[in-house]
């Protein structure tokens, strides 16, 4: 039957033998990236918390998977195409992520056929859409870039890091540590392997059970102190973190000189949008530059993790209709979490023209539930309360409480 | 063992000399050769009507340069084109033979049934090669012909020149063909197991559209990385600012394990079958 003898007693113990080997090796893969347990010095939760906000930022770079459940409509990522950050509402999507650990980053969130990347040098901020191949240049008015240049290495640091689009473990996890003074608890939990590296874990919960923010974990790097994992876990759902933002590869070698680089693509259409930077030091702009001064000034309720921001005289036909003046009044830092915000942003039509892509009044009945208030957006992190009369309310607080407020 | 050698390299190359002299095969690598010639003259006759920029976004890219079309060609023919024309040769080896009544034959030659199912393979894997081979030569030939070759925008916007963008496309090209291994090795499994090679040309196409289908439930998201399809689309890495070779590695990976797996599973069959036919 066989024309040979064979060194098996059956052949098929051949294929057995390398499935079970193909197997092993895909279960041993994962647990070589992360896992637990490592012998990293013990640290109490104020001196790691010290330590990360002393770290040097670290010429590095890496590749960032972002996971978020906030539990809205599925609408809004399939409709989406190619790399839009709106994917980064639901579901993973990966991001790439360069810096020189000073002034200059890019940040490309991946499609399967597409790519955005936001390519940041000092004040400048480029972003390209492959899927629109639209180049967008983010700069400053004069006025502006004198009052960066006045404004110490930390106010520099904070203004120009709220200028970058897309998430980074650093910028999640800085915005944790803005609230651990006042508002939060911290406490050191078990050494994890992220990316690979040993590294700390730090628990931020919030001193209030008014948000919907249960609790906040950071993974830092044992060495750089570089923050490398952020999980936002929600009041909502115990069972896995709203946002998940981590690194699943670190490589903190100083990237090559190009990756900074960009030069806009000759076929690319190319606008100009000029940013106002926040005034240094506050939450809130102490006032409103100058164009945008018709816009009334924003409310803000209560403080940390149960900021509610309230605005005034918001004309939702008109920001439905895409008309770029209508919540131009929205400060750019405003609430509880970095996802927050980037929900919002999506609401918030560019500056300038264009928009989105989506039918957003489809897109707003969808999101939106009637409530006797108003239209109401519930997610896991964030709640917006849109009333008949023209009032937002928006925070990272439970959707009864912004309807007790209006 | 120089004879054996001998023997296999003869029956190497007769095998490549039968497949390649087939009126089947040629038709099928024509059909592909036309995707990149059909494509290129609908966007130059589409182009400028308005429609500019619709459909993936490279597809669009393609008048403004043609080296886009490699990229567009293999997009369109990856999902079901390229699996159906590997599906019809690698299913065949095995069963086509046992059909005609010639396997039989074949396995009176002296050499072993190992040496002759890897040289069945082999030439299942040239021809896979070969259809990727034509796909990226007729693009690069009508692209070039319809909308000239220039230096090539990155999907990071970065534009590299045009030496570095044919480099970047072969590459596409070369991951591409690799990718399809696995899939041959499957085709190759499931043509030892029947003597009707339609059959086991329509389970391999049926392997590869299950496999697409599974990967777009989210809900299976943790065997994603597994699936025989999941990272055929990665060769999109080759047009980005710095190509991250462990995406393509571990991509390559997946088609080692399904190789394995499934090769040694047709080794293991053809082995030990009774031929009667």
């Amino acid at each position: 039957m066989t024309d040979r003898r064979t060194p098996f007693r059956s052949p098929w113990l051949a294929p057995a033998a390398v499935a079970a080997a193909v197997a092993m090796g895909l279960i041993a893969q994962p647990l070589l990236a992360s896992g637990e347990g490592s012998d990293l010095p013990d640290l109490t939760a104020e001196e790691l918390v010290a330590r990360v906000l002393e770290a040097e930022p670290q010429a590095m770079s890496g590749t960032v998977v972002h996971t978020a459940r906030l539990g809205l409509p599925d609408l809004l990522f399939t409709e989406a195409s190619g790399a839009d950050p709106m994917s980064l509402l639901g579901g993973s999507s990966t991001l790439r992520l360069w810096t020189d650990g000073d002034e200059r980053a890019r940040v490309s969130l991946l499609g399967t056929m597409s790519e955005y990347s936001v390519v940041a040098d000092g004040t400048d901020v480029w972003t390209y859409s492959s899927a629109d191949d639209e180049v967008v240049r983010y700069t400053m008015s004069d006025a502006d870039r004198a009052r960066l240049e006045a404004m110490g290495e930390e106010g520099r640091a904070k203004a120009l890091a709220e200028r970058a689009e897309l998430p980074t473990p650093q910028e999640a996890a800085a915005d944790a540590l803005a609230k651990v003074e006042e508002h939060s608890s911290v406490r050191v939990d078990s050494q994890v392997t992220v990316a690979g590296r040993d590294a700390y874990q730090l628990v931020v919960t919030p001193d209030t059970d008014g948000t919907l923010v249960d609790h906040v974990v950071l993974a830092v790097d044992g060495e750089t102190m570089t923050p490398l994992r952020v999980q936002t876990w929600s009041t909502q759902d115990e069972t896995a973190p709203a946002v998940e933002v981590s690194f699943t590869d670190v490589d903190f070698s100083a990237p090559a000189e190009s990756v900074f680089e960009f030069s806009a693509p000759a076929s690319a259409t190319q606008r100009d949008v000029v940013v106002p930077i926040p005034a240094e030091g506050g939450e809130m702009p102490a006032e409103m530059p100058a164009h945008e001064g018709e816009h009334p000034e924003p409310t803000v309720h209560g403080t940390g993790w149960e900021t509610v921001i309230e605005l005034a005289g918001v004309d939702v036909a008109a920001m439905l209709a895409q008309d770029p003046t209508a919540m131009g009044g929205m400060p750019e830092d405003f609430t509880g979490s970095e996802e927050a915000e980037d929900l919002m942003e999506e609401f918030k039509p560019e500056h300038g023209a264009g928009g989105m892509d989506l039918d957003t009044g489809a897109l707003f009945e969808q999101l939106t539930a009637e409530v006797p208030e108003g239209r109401l957006l519930s997610s896991t992190l964030l709640s917006v309360l849109i009333t008949d009369d023209g009032r937002v309310l928006v925070g990272a607080v439970p959707a009864e409480t912004l309807r007790a407020m209006a | 063992m120089s004879r054996a050698r001998g023997s296999f390299g003869r029956l190497l190359r007769s095998e490549l000399a039968l497949l390649f002299g087939r009126r089947r095969t040629l038709a099928l690598l024509a059909g592909l050769a036309a995707v990149p010639v059909l494509l290129s003259v609908v966007l130059f006759i589409a182009q400028g009507q308005g429609l500019d920029g619709q459909g993936p976004g490279f597809i669009g890219r393609v008048t403004g340069n043609g080296l886009f079309l490699v990229v567009a060609a293999l997009f369109m023919c990856l999902p079901f084109l390229l699996p159906l024309t590997i599906a019809i040769t690698s299913g065949d080896t095995i069963a086509g033979e046992a059909q005609t009544g010639t396997l039989r034959y074949l396995l009176t030659l002296p050499v072993a049934r190992t040496r002759l199912l890897l040289a069945k393979a082999l030439v299942a894997l040239a021809f896979a090669a070969a259809a990727v081979l034509v796909i990226t030569a007729m693009s690069l030939a009508a692209g070039g012909a319809f909308f000239g070759l220039g230096d090539l925008t990155l999907l990071s916007g970065t534009t590299v020149s045009l030496g570095d963008g044919i480099g970047r496309m072969l590459g596409v090209a070369g991951y591409v063909a690799l990718s399809l291994t696995g899939l041959v090795a499957v085709g190759m499994f499931i043509s030892t197991l029947t003597e009707v090679p339609v059959g086991a040309m329509a389970a391999t196409v049926v392997v590869s559209v299950v496999s697409t289908v599974l990967d777009s439930l989210p809900q299976l998201a943790a065997i994603h990385p597994y699936l025989l399809t999941h990272h055929w689309f990665d060769f999109a890495e080759f047009l980005r600012i710095e190509v991250d070779w462990s995406v393509l590695a571990s991509g390559l990976l997946v088609q080692v394990g399904w190789v394995a797996v499934f090769g040694s599973l047709a080794w293991a069959r053809f082995r030990s079958a009774d031929v009667t036919s």
